[in-house]
């Protein structure tokens, strides 16, 4: 499905991504874990091509990716939850779902997305002419999906989904991942909760300092002893 | 003061604050969705009327017809000046400057064509005017009255409620996320740029149908539209068309129970007191 080879991301003259190389079958879930700062944000942007890529080659269902934009990402079926949900706070609930399909081809689709997004949370239902802005962050959140889901993706890149959000809250947050895996979409999860992030994945990578340092199922990461000391401290 | 006096007053109120407002339905649109200040509106707007005279004075062609024409016209006119700014990066404050720059080449263009004198254009095109009880409603300026206020319902509509309009206020909220979702933020603002084009133009025909012209006259609009786009909340259709009658029907009265020289005094003390003591409306 997604291939990244070799990325290099810079900002100005920082490097913020070295070497960065990972693979994400059809289907599968992967997860990206590493501290504060690591560049894991950085390495989602790029491939939603909200960034430039220095080096490197993006791949997705055999295609050049690299220099796409976004717009054209979105055609081929990748769809983004950004770190801090970054929803357009100044509309509606129903008008941030209907952005999700906004491409032509999705637009079909509008009625019956939005069935689904509000029998998976019912509140949201009730608080559709709400502006976004006003919800609290896990209603939030829940806009932020919903907005991704209402593309149909087939990818969906979700960006540090437990941000900010309460223990209740996060557990419910990583059900719903669960269960859109489960319906088909392959997912890349950036997560600082290792732990949750673990657990809900077949494959982990872990990134510091803008290059990959670990990857492996997430048995094989929690029986190293470096990784688990590094990287999953306390909370594993 | 009669009461027929004051009923008159406050109707050609409204019809010149119908007037600002459809001045600057476009100027309102540019500035919130493309973060330009586009006096150059102005200048299209004076073009657009000069055109009119031309070609439904001498040319001899309906006004309705030249609407028709200038519309499109001038939707290329903001389109091209779109692109032109886009390619340049310019910022809101540039783009005062530029824009400026612009409205004083087309205040040289209309001179050297049409002369510094003034014109009128003379048709027969709604003449005269309607009787309802003592008041008189003159025909043109009823005509232009219900273009500015269907225009203003129809982009507030097309704003809220189309998948364009979302797509822009998704832009303007988060361009990036807007971007990845599928939206075109490029192709959006040269529409919106020509269709603020296009309402200037119509703009421009309906100031040939009413009044006569000069090309001096570019500058005395700034104040009074732009007063009804901040006044309206920039961005807002029907805020615009609001603050634009509030604006008319303030001068109306404030001339009628002064003297005409004071008509500026109610319109632009409401807006000074606006922004002071409530200056996020901008
Ligand atoms: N816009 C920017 N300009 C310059 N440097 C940036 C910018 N955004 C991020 N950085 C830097 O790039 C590095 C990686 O940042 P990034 O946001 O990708 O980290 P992250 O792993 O997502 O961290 P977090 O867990 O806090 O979200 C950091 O050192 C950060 O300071
Ligand atoms: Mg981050």
């Amino acid at each position: 499905m997604l291939i990244l080879e070799n990325l290099d991301v810079y900002y100005g003259e920082a490097r913020a991504l070295a070497n960065v190389s990972l693979t994400l079958g059809d289907g599968e879930i992967a997860c990206v874990i590493g501290p504060n700062g690591a560049g894991k944000t950085t390495l989602v942007n790029a491939l939603a091509r909200l960034l430039p890529v220095r080096a490197g080659r993006i791949r997705l269902g055999g295609e050049d990716i690299t220099h796409l934009t976004p717009q054209e990402l979105a055609d081929r079926g990748l769809a983004l939850i950004p770190e801090g949900r970054r929803l357009f706070t100044t509309m509606t609930v129903e008008e941030n779902l209907e952005l999700g399909c906004y491409r032509p081809a999705a637009r079909a689709h509008r009625a019956q997305g939005l069935e689904g997004i509000y029998a998976m949370f019912p509140i949201l239902r009730e608080r559709r002419w709400q502006i976004a802005g006003t919800l609290s962050g896990g209603q939030q959140q829940m806009v932020a999906i919903g907005r991704a889901l209402m593309a149909r993706p087939k990818l969906l890149l979700i960006d540090e989904p437990s941000l900010g959000l309460a223990p209740v809250v996060i557990t419910q947050v990583f059900e719903t991942i669960k269960a859109i895996h489960a319906s088909g979409v392959s997912i890349l999860l950036i997560e600082q909760n290792a732990a949750k992030a673990l657990s809900v994945s077949q494959r982990a990578y872990v990134l510091d300092c803008g290059a990959i340092v670990a990857q492996g199922s997430p048995e094989e990461l929690r029986q190293s002893r470096e990784i688990n000391a590094a990287y999953l401290g306390a909370g594993a | 003061m009669s009461v027929t006096l004051l009923g008159q007053s406050i109707l050609s109120g409204i019809f010149s604050g119908s007037l600002y407002a459809l001045l600057g339905l476009g100027l309102t649109l540019s500035w919130r969705y493309l973060k330009i200040i586009n006096l150059a509106h102005f200048a299209f707007i004076f073009l657009a009327a000069y055109l009119t005279y031309q070609l439904a004075g001498p040319g001899g062609l309906p006004p309705l017809l030249v609407i028709a024409l200038v519309a499109p016209l001038f939707f290329v006119m903001g389109y091209a000046q779109q692109a032109f700014l886009e390619h340049f990066k310019v910022d809101e404050f540039a783009s005062i400057i530029i824009t400026f720059g612009m409205t004083i080449l087309a205040e040289t263009f209309i001179q050297w064509i049409w002369s510094a004198d003034f014109v009128r254009l003379e048709t027969h095109f709604l003449r005269g005017s309607w009787e309802l009880g003592p008041f008189f409603l003159p025909k043109q300026e009823m005509l232009m009255s219900a273009a500015a206020l269907a225009l203003c319902l129809v982009t507030a509509a097309f704003l809220r409620f189309t998948w364009i309009g979302k797509a822009l206020r998704a832009g303007l909220d988060n361009p990036q996320i807007a971007a990845s979702f599928g939206v075109p933020n490029k192709k959006l603002s040269l529409l919106i740029a020509g269709i603020a084009g296009a309402l200037a133009g119509v703009g421009g025909a309906f100031m040939a149908l009413l009044f006569t012209l000069a090309p001096s006259q570019i500058y005395s609009w700034f104040g009074v539209v732009l007063a009804a786009v901040l006044l309206g909340r920039v961005g807002s259709a029907t805020g615009v068309f609001a603050a634009g009658l509030l604006i008319g029907v303030s001068e109306a009265i404030t001339m009628a129970v002064t003297a005409p020289a004071w008509a500026p005094l109610a319109p632009f003390t409401l807006l000074i007191l606006i922004l002071v003591f409530w200056p996020e409306r901008v």
